[in-house]
């Protein structure tokens, strides 16, 4: 019997099942979230305005990598590691935030249709499987094709087409929550709508948002390169998807300009593994083994 | 019952794909001649004239009455770069993105499945470890910059463009191997992506499925291992993910329009890049339209699939 | 003669914990032998080594022999001839057992193809008195009972000599579970078969079994005829376990003292409960008294639980009237929630019943809070979880549920309602999902409550056992009708309705 003398095990009890640092891949991807964070921060700072700016560069174009540019050059001659750097912040900032925009309308969405019957929940479970079966990115073109461009115009296409998902998880949690016993007795005591979603229901749902809200920024990252790629990113900013738009439209392929494709299609990989094996760990660590 | 109800929702979809691509493309933009045609010197006039062209001048409740019943005789309105029917420019693009999704799908779910099951049965196998990590790795790369990175690696090895070459002999057989040796990039770039989705929806499926009582009854009866897997826990398994495998198509279709961008295939995936380049508004309605209906069209084949599957879903 | 099974120092570890520790057990050909012991003790990791199903985490030492060869050594190819020919095995759960994207009849076919085995399904379906058509059905369009059936006709499919049985009645209704248990010795008996029967429930074990062993924290703790057993426990665990089950008529079983002629409390009149075209509660009319307590006794899907929903409030009614203190209870607002502080409810299953991130304090102050009731929170809950028999409060307020045991948590779910300071606590099945053990402390407790506060009880149970020991009154639902109430005395032991009298026969005598 477990009785007395295991109050106070709670930490015990999470040792045991793992904590997020027994997860070696998610601390990999963790440290490497890490220092893409820095570069963000700091690119900004660091590189001098006049290097990225096409009128003022001094190198030719399609350099390979050498002494002073060593990622090589782009075709008007602009040092491929400085526009790394650059894309960075933009990737991140953009993954980020349409992430978000998804993950707080699904949740919004989910735990109303999970919590309220009748018209409402039907509707809405209605509007989400709908946009759930259509191709998001064929949403978010028609979008970032018809709204202004800019980066507001991107981070709207991907949040306003990537919530699904996240809304029918939260639904089906919060149906599972509903459906427990305790939520019941929560309701003979007297407990109202906001009792059960705000003490029951939420705290429930939010380490799975969590997770979620981390794979949605790794799908998000590629959804800003594709969209970028397609050309209908924000024409002012430097982006890795932008990046690899140029060496499209400029011929790196042909051109053989290895050092112009690579970087900013590896920095992608590299990022969107990183949040996808983090999500993963946390999804580890927040769901209780069987 | 569930049947009606399962063509009903069906149709109600495809209203609300018709009503979408109106509120896109209509209401979303303001003026879409404005848009349409920023960056081209034209006068008021001519634009007066498009909106006129267009039936942009009405009132919306009769725009919207004009695009429906146009939608429902197959009417999608008049390219604006192509000076064609819509209709006519998709239909002519349509073979080339079946042929090229068709094989990629095809390959894709039955490696995937096949990766799938493998890995899931030896949890944590060296198998499980690797087919795991690669298909986690692909599932992060854009499938646009495969196409990029195969093309360099390739080097003159396959064709990089176009569906075939204007110098092949006219008979069937070069024909088909132009096509084929065409075809090897592409289908190999979009393989390679969502291979990687369907081989992981396969290992959580039949994960979920590995501590099930009925594969303890079946491993009492004396039944060897494999016997149990094929027999068992696959047969369970496989429904779920072969309908996710339908709820994801649209996963195939945004590989498929980058895919076809990178390697120009004459499909419909480079007819939306060219029309969003335009912006070609009706031309992207027709798209968004017609792959949406698509979209639509496969789940509900998913959903009726599934019923003749699955004992438990009742079908009439 | 060789035995038929013999254990011969069975340990089992899980990593550093110790589930089955040095059992040494024997059964002869065709002897019946049950195994008791609560959730925990080991009995069904015994069952499961017997034909070496125990997950690889599992490290066995000891012998397991099956017609003296050891299970635990044997190749694989030898194991698989022997799993399912030599022995069998009744597993719990039927539903989860089965395979639900294949024919029932398939699935009782496949061992004997395996196997080699001479039979037709068809027949085999027939033995377990079930129409042959089933054979085509998939399990989910069977009932509990008939997947039951299709598990045992499955485990006789090869002829096997020893039959073991997991569990095999324990979802099942009172009445199922009779008619389960009568198939199983039939066939026992004409078929000369070993049977090694696990159970928690000792009552079902006499049914079957000619001798008993009670397990206890993994060890053996006594092993008899039955009848012997159970009437002179020698190990106190054994002697905990037996005084458990309360037997009907019995007057040292029932604790409940008479009580004074109460006024009305709580008053049903005439309710009638939908659930789109099927009536859930047909017209029922039900007094509880002041400091009464009434038993609700009825098989699953009586409608019993509809019935205590609506008159919680947690459901609404088609018709028909629930009158509360004089006064008719209201269907929302203000007022409801007023009446929702006066009655309170306790659930089967307590580890649920608990939200599992919640600490206990929370957990106890949660209708404190709900209502703003004002005051010194800590005194309040610590007064009601003592009340609750849980003594210091202090050691319990800051754990999580699942750092107490069952017994522990339901005195929590216990104190969450007493802090309300209710007049009226409606209990589904209180202690159904309790180890027998503890069962009866908790049915002390509410006995205690009712004692020191007046606290009147609705008890819904599929349990008479339970009815005799704690209730005044007992109310017999069947089909959404009340057939039957009136004393316990009377309900039970002269019951009038053909019903009850059903009911009655099918509880398994000790």
């Amino acid at each position: 019997m477990r009785g007395v003398g295991a109050v106070g095990g709670f930490l015990a009890g999470r040792v045991d099942r793992g904590g997020f640092l027994a997860q070696r891949a998610g601390v990999a991807g963790a440290a490497v979230l890490a220092v893409a964070a820095l570069i963000a921060l700091l690119a900004p700072l660091l590189i001098p305005a006049d290097a990225l700016d096409v009128t003022r560069v001094t190198d030719g174009a399609w350099q390979p990598p050498g002494p002073g540019h060593w990622l090589g050059t782009d075709h008007t001659g602009r040092s491929v590691a400085l526009l790394m750097a650059q894309g960075t912040g933009t990737s991140l900032f953009v993954g980020l935030t349409a992430a978000v925009l998804a993950v707080g309308i699904g949740t919004l969405v989910g735990i109303l249709s999970g919590h309220f019957g009748g018209l409402l929940a039907g509707a809405l479970l209605r509007v989400t499987d709908f946009f759930l079966v259509l191709p998001a990115l064929v949403l978010a073109i028609a979008l970032s094709t018809v709204l202004p461009r800019g980066l507001g115009t991107i981070i709207l296409a991907i949040g306003l087409t990537s919530w699904p998902s996240t809304a029918r998880m939260v639904r089906a949690q919060t149906l599972t929550i509903e459906a427990r016993p305790f939520v019941e007795r929560a309701r003979a005591l007297g407990g109202g709508h906001t009792h059960v979603i705000g003490r029951h229901v939420l705290p429930s749902v939010v380490p799975l948002v969590l997770v979620n809200a981390t794979l949605a920024v790794a799908s998000a990252i590629v959804a800003e390169s594709t969209l970028a790629f397609l050309g209908l990113g924000d024409p002012t900013r430097i982006s890795w998807g932008a990046m690899l738009h140029q060496a499209q439209l400029h011929g790196a392929v042909p051109q053989r300009a290895w050092w112009f494709l690579l970087p900013p299609g590896l920095a992608i990989v590299v990022v969107v593994l990183a949040f996808t094996l983090v999500g993963r760990a946390l999804e580890a660590v927040v769901t209780p083994k069987r | 019952m569930r049947l009606a109800g399962r063509f009903g929702g069906a149709a109600l979809s495809l209203v609300m794909v018709a009503v979408l691509g109106f509120f896109l493309f209509r209401v979303v933009p303001g003026d879409p001649v404005v848009s349409m045609t920023r960056g081209r010197p034209t006068t008021a006039a001519m634009q007066a004239e498009l909106r006129a062209q267009f039936g942009l001048d009405r009132p919306l409740p009769e725009q919207f009455w004009n695009y429906f019943t146009s939608l429902l005789q197959g009417d999608l309105g008049t390219s604006f770069t192509f000076r064609r029917p819509v209709a006519d420019v998709i239909l002519e693009r349509l073979g080339p993105t079946l042929l090229l999704v068709g094989t990629a799908t095809l390959i894709a779910v039955g490696l995937g499945l096949w990766l799938g099951v493998r890995a899931a049965w030896r949890r944590d196998s060296g198998f499980d470890r690797v087919t795991t990590g690669v298909s986690l790795t692909l599932w992060a790369v854009p499938t646009f910059w495969l196409g990029m990175l195969l093309m360099m690696v390739t080097g003159d090895l396959f064709p990089s463009r176009g569906m075939r070459d204007t110098d092949t002999a006219p008979d069937f057989v070069s024909q088909a191997l132009d096509v084929g040796h065409h075809l090897v990039l592409p289908s190999v770039t979009l393989v390679a992506v969502v291979c990687a989705e369907y081989m992981l929806v396969m290992r959580s499926s039949l994960l979920e499925e590995m501590h099930a009582p009925y594969l303890t009854t079946a491993r009492a009866k004396g039944l060897r291992d494999d016997v149990v897997r094929r027999r068992h826990a696959v047969p369970n398994a496989v429904l779920p993910a072969i309908t996710l495998v339908f709820l994801r198509f649209g996963l195939v279709v945004a590989g498929a329009i980058t895919t076809e961008t990178v390697f120009s295939w004459p499909g419909l995936g480079l007819l939306f890049y060219d029309a969003l380049t335009g912006p070609d508004y009706l031309l992207l309605q027709g798209l968004l339209v017609v792959t949406a209906g698509a979209v639509v069209v496969m789940n509900l084949l998913a959903d009726l699939l599934h019923g003749v599957l699955d004992p438990r879903v009742k079908v009439v | 003669m060789n035995p038929l099974l013999e254990l011969k120092n069975l340990t089992v570890h899980y990593g550093p914990k110790c589930v089955v520790n040095d059992v040494n057990l024997a059964l002869a050909p065709g002897q019946t032998l049950g195994l008791a012991g609560e959730s925990g003790s080991g009995k069904s990791t015994v069952a499961m080594s017997v034909l070496r199903l125990l997950p690889k985490s599992a490290s066995v030492t000891g012998e397991i022999l099956l017609d003296g060869d050891d299970v635990a050594t044997m190749s694989w190819g030898r194991l698989r001839a022997v799993r399912w020919a030599a022995a069998s095995i009744v597993f719990q759960g039927a539903m989860h057992s089965l395979n639900p994207v294949q024919r029932v009849g398939d699935q009782i076919a496949e061992p004997m193809r395996l196997h080699g085995v001479e039979g037709n399904a068809l027949d085999l379906v027939e033995q377990v008195e079930l129409p042959r058509d089933k054979a085509r059905a998939y399990p989910h369009e069977l009932s509990g009972g008939q997947r039951q059936r299709v598990m045992i006709a499955m485990a006789l499919a090869c002829g096997p000599r020893l039959v073991v049985a997991d569990e095999p009645t324990t979802a099942l209704d009172v009445v199922v579970q009779a008619q389960v248990l009568a198939l199983m010795t039939r066939l026992v008996r004409e078929q000369d078969l070993g049977l090694l029967m696990i159970s928690h429930d000792l009552s079902v074990l006499a049914e079957t079994c000619d001798d008993l062993a009670v397990m206890h924290r993994g060890a053996l703790v006594e092993r008899g005829r039955t009848r012997e057993v159970i009437a002179n426990p020698r190990h106190p665990h054994t002697a905990a376990l037996t005084a458990a089950f309360p037997v009907i008529g019995d007057p040292a079983h029932r604790w409940a003292e008479p009580a004074p002629e109460p006024e009305p409390l709580l008053q049903v009149r005439d309710l009638v409960v939908d659930y789109g075209r099927t009536r859930a509660v047909d017209g029922v009319d039900l007094t509880i008294g002041r400091g009464e307590i009434v038993a609700l006794v009825g098989q699953s899907g009586s409608g019993k639980t509809t019935l205590a929903r609506t008159i919680m409030g947690l459901r609404k009614p088609s018709s028909g009237r629930v009158i509360f203190d004089g006064a008719e209870v209201a269907r929302n607002g203000k007022a409801l929630k007023a009446f929702r502080r006066q009655v309170q409810l306790v659930l089967q299953d307590p580890s649920s019943a608990l939200n599992p991130r919640h600490r206990i304090v929370d957990a106890v102050a949660e209708g404190l809070r709900v209502h703003g009731i004002p005051g010194d929170e800590e005194s309040l809950v610590t007064a009601a979880v003592e009340r609750a028999e849980l003594r210091p409060a202090s050691l319990y307020l800051q754990a999580l549920p699942h750092e107490l045991s069952g017994g522990q948590q339901q005195r929590v779910v216990i104190a969450g309602a007493l802090v309300l300071e209710p007049r009226l606590l409606v209990a589904d099945e209180p202690v159904a999902s309790l180890d027998a053990s503890v069962r009866g402390e908790i049915v002390a407790l509410l006995l205690r409550l009712r004692r020191e506060l007046g606290l009147a009880s609705l008890i819904i149970t599929h349990d008479l056992g339970l009815a005799w020991q704690i209730a005044d009154r007992v109310a017999v639902m069947h089909q959404g009708k009340i057939v039957e109430q009136g004393s316990a005395e009377e309900v039970l032991l002269t019951p009038s309705h053909d019903y009850t009298r059903a009911l009655l026969r099918a509880v398994p005598q000790v």
